[in-house]
């Protein structure tokens, strides 16, 4: 039998710089739990998903952002947050590549999941799309997010 | 004051009390007046004076029945008790339900009833002539079968007020403002003290945002809509209803300027109002608030700059605002807002704390301002990082050993004790592992066990141990070094025996080392980065009154391009003008000129 591990003393310690960024993942976590606790009345199913992929999304982005864009945290830091759940690794694998910079999430690009071995709705352009088309869509809500835009 | 003839009652109704007069509200309303109290009421004051008990009001005002206001509002009771029950202008105090459903009752200080037709000669002060709104100067008019129509004037905009909660600003028609209250429902033309300054402070926004609008129309292109809605508040653009603040009719019936005063709206006499609100002016010429611009305002304001000359528009071009300079006033604000570099910029807009000052508006777009704080909160993480990296790292040792030294007993085995303090904070950090907590703590158990003799040596060993320049004779019990207070040994003596030990010992050392000329350097720097700034803001507020000079620049081109074209009509005029005088006439006319 493995040895039951609990309580405190057991937890390695996040590494160092997390309590510079600790507020702000506080501040996502209870929005997280907020949106999990939300009603659902009067929405559609898939639009109870919506803001968990939205505020996935700003997270992975921040961390992202974090990392990649302004150097703040560290590499052992960063890994950390990967591995605790803080951050979508899949997501920002793909933001890095050319193409998929904003992308919303990975269900978006999943072409075979769609009938006709597409992308989701929100990937095309701007331009592309017709005049006065507003699209969201049905996996995550999200309004468009080509790195054309 | 005259007072007027007492229009004879209608013979059938009971004779007035004594003291009383009849009159005629331009409505057609007969109300009576009287004359030593100064009160009016619409119920007529038959010979017993219990009647007049029944009008509570002091300050009646009938005479404003023109006013459009009210016209939705007369519904009379049957017995008419109280015949200001449906007046709008009654007092604030008395304002019941029949304005539950106008949030536009009208202003307690009645303009309509002040010395509209009063003659300006008179000298009449405001306060004055609400007191008797009766005012002889006003009989004149009664005898006219048809009143001249006065304007109906009724609101139009209101806005709210900003730091001003319930109060909110209502524009009429014609263009003049009051405020009104809209938990208390109460309302005035006269603005009270507090409400008076975020008026003139909501003033000068909205012409802010007027110049930010013809300033800036093109650049503002605003990408992020959530945040522009954010934003709108602040940014001049885009506002969707944007309130016309210019009066709505110009020059024809309002005087144009001292807004803040009650003004009197006449269709003609337009002399008499130009008189009486320059009398105003003269009374309290304190009121040096910025007003809006009326016509004359801006034609005294055009002669006063012709007497300057345009000497000081040449040297206008000085102290450029380069967009590096823009950037880096962007920077000092969010330098100075002490806003956290590990924030999302989205949390920061959603505070709100940047939109206040001046330095928001420094750069034009919400793109710009976001690329804005990337870098600067790039930057600050990294100087962050380095400060961090100076400073000596905190030892998470320091406070298990405080902690220790308070709570430890020989009584307490290391599971009891962890049991019983495990909720303290210095029990639970995670920068210490619990083998360690458990090593420090049988350790120091055991030592306190040692003969006390024992333990004063072995502090003294330790604080000998130290280099002069952490241990000296400067520090305090308060500031010993880490390598001391991490220290089992330092712990181990009950603190009554060992703080006098430790000062004792401070004070045979010697005075720290000198090593302070390493700032002096540092010193130089800020003061080039505080130079530097300070010439940035300047160089702002100068874009800030270039741009009010272009204005005033324009606005009094374009007088001057209307007077001329007024020129060019009145000499055609001339011209047209043939007289019967025939050819000699106009000879004679033209050598006369």
């Amino acid at each position: 039998m493995p040895p039951y591990r609990t309580g405190k003393h057991n937890k390695r310690p996040p590494p160092d710089g997390f309590e510079d960024i600790e507020d702000t993942l506080l501040e996502f976590q209870n929005k997280m739990k907020d949106a999990e606790n939300a009603s659902h009345e009067g929405k559609k199913k898939y639009e109870m998903l919506w803001p968990i992929f939205q505020i996935t999304h700003q997270r992975s982005r921040y961390i992202y952002d974090l990392y990649y864009e302004k150097e703040a945290i560290s590499k052992t830091l960063y890994d950390w947050l990967l591995k605790n759940g803080y951050a979508d690794a899949n997501l920002i694998a793909k933001w890095k590549k050319q193409g998929y910079e904003k992308l919303c999430c990975s269900r978006c690009i999943q072409t075979k999941e769609t009938n006709f071995n597409s992308t989701c709705i929100c990937r095309v352009p701007k331009n592309q799309l017709q005049e006065g088309q507003n699209v969201q869509c049905v996996n995550c809500g999200c309004r468009g997010c080509s790195s054309a835009d | 004051m005259t007072s007027l003839p007492p229009k004879p009652g209608v013979t059938s109704l009971p004779p007035l009390a004594p003291g009383w007069t009849e009159h005629k509200a331009p409505s057609g309303h007969t109300y009576y007046f009287h004359k030593e109290t100064k009160k009016s009421t619409y119920v007529r004051p038959a010979a017993q004076p219990p009647q007049t008990k029944h009008n509570p009001f002091s300050l009646p005002a009938p005479g404003t029945a023109q006013n459009g206001f009210q016209a939705g509002n007369y519904n009379y009771s049957a017995q008419q008790q109280n015949p200001f029950a449906n007046n709008p202008f009654a007092p604030p105090q008395q304002q019941q339900n029949p304005f539950s459903n106008n949030p536009f009752a009208p202003p307690q200080q009645n303009p309509f009833a002040t010395n509209t037709f009063a003659p300006p000669q008179q000298g009449l002060h405001h306060g004055n002539a609400q007191q008797h709104p009766r005012g002889g100067s006003r009989g004149d008019h009664h005898n006219f079968p048809e009143r001249r129509k006065q304007p109906e004037d009724r609101p139009k905009h209101r806005h709210d007020i900003p730091n001003c909660a319930p109060w909110v600003l209502v524009k009429t028609k014609l263009g003049r403002r009051f405020v009104w209250n809209k938990e208390t429902n109460e309302s005035f033309w006269k603005f009270p003290q507090d409400v008076m300054i975020a008026v003139v402070e909501f003033d000068r926004l909205e012409r802010e945002k007027k110049e930010w609008k013809k300033r800036g129309e093109l650049e503002e292109k605003e990408e992020d809509a959530p945040v522009a809605a954010l934003v709108e508040a602040v940014t001049p653009n885009s506002h969707p209803k944007e309130p016309e603040t210019e009066p709505v009719a110009e020059g024809d019936e309002v005087g144009g300027d001292s807004e803040y005063e009650e003004v009197e709206v006449t269709d003609d006499e337009e002399e008499e109002v130009e008189n009486a609100s320059k009398k105003l002016r003269t009374a309290d010429p304190s009121e040096d608030q910025p007003l809006e611009m009326g016509e004359d305002d801006i034609a005294w304001q055009l002669a006063a700059m012709e007497e300057e000359g345009y000497a000081e528009e040449e040297e206008e071009e000085g102290l450029p605002l380069t967009e590096e300079d823009c950037k880096a006033l962007f920077r000092d604000l969010l330098e100075d807002a002490r806003v956290n570099p590990y924030h999302t910029w989205e949390k920061i807009l959603e505070d709100g704390i940047l939109f206040e000052d001046d330095r928001y508006k420094a750069l034009p777009t919400m793109k710009a301002r976001k690329e804005c704080w990337d870098e600067w909160a790039r930057d600050k993480i990294h100087i962050l990082k380095e400060m961090k990296a100076k400073q000596e790292k905190k030892d998470p040792r320091v406070p298990y050993m405080a902690f220790l030294h308070k709570y430890a007993t020989p009584k307490l085995y290391w599971p009891e004790f962890r049991r019983k303090y495990k909720k303290e904070p210095e029990m639970k950090d995670t920068k210490l592992s619990d083998k360690d907590r458990e090593k420090w703590y049988r350790e120091h158990i055991n030592r306190l066990k040692l003969p006390q003799l024992t333990l004063k040596s072995d502090l003294s060993a330790l604080l000998k141990a130290q280099h002069i320049s952490a241990l000296n004779r400067s520090t305090t019990l308060d500031t010993l070094p880490s390598s001391v207070l991490s220290d089992i040994r330092f712990i181990s003596l009950p603190s009554s025996v060992r703080d006098p030990l430790v000062q004792t010992y401070i004070s045979t050392l010697p005075a720290a080392p000198e090593n302070a000329a390493q700032s002096a350097e540092e010193e130089a720097e800020a003061a080039k980065k505080r130079v530097e700034r300070g010439r940035r803001e300047r160089a702002l507020a100068e874009r800030e009154r270039r741009v009010k000079e272009d204005q005033r620049k324009q606005r009094r081109d374009l007088e001057y391009g209307k007077s001329r074209l007024r020129e060019g009509e009145e000499e055609l005029q001339r011209a047209m003008n043939v007289g019967k005088g025939g050819l000699r006439a106009q000879l004679s006319a033209a050598q006369d000129e």
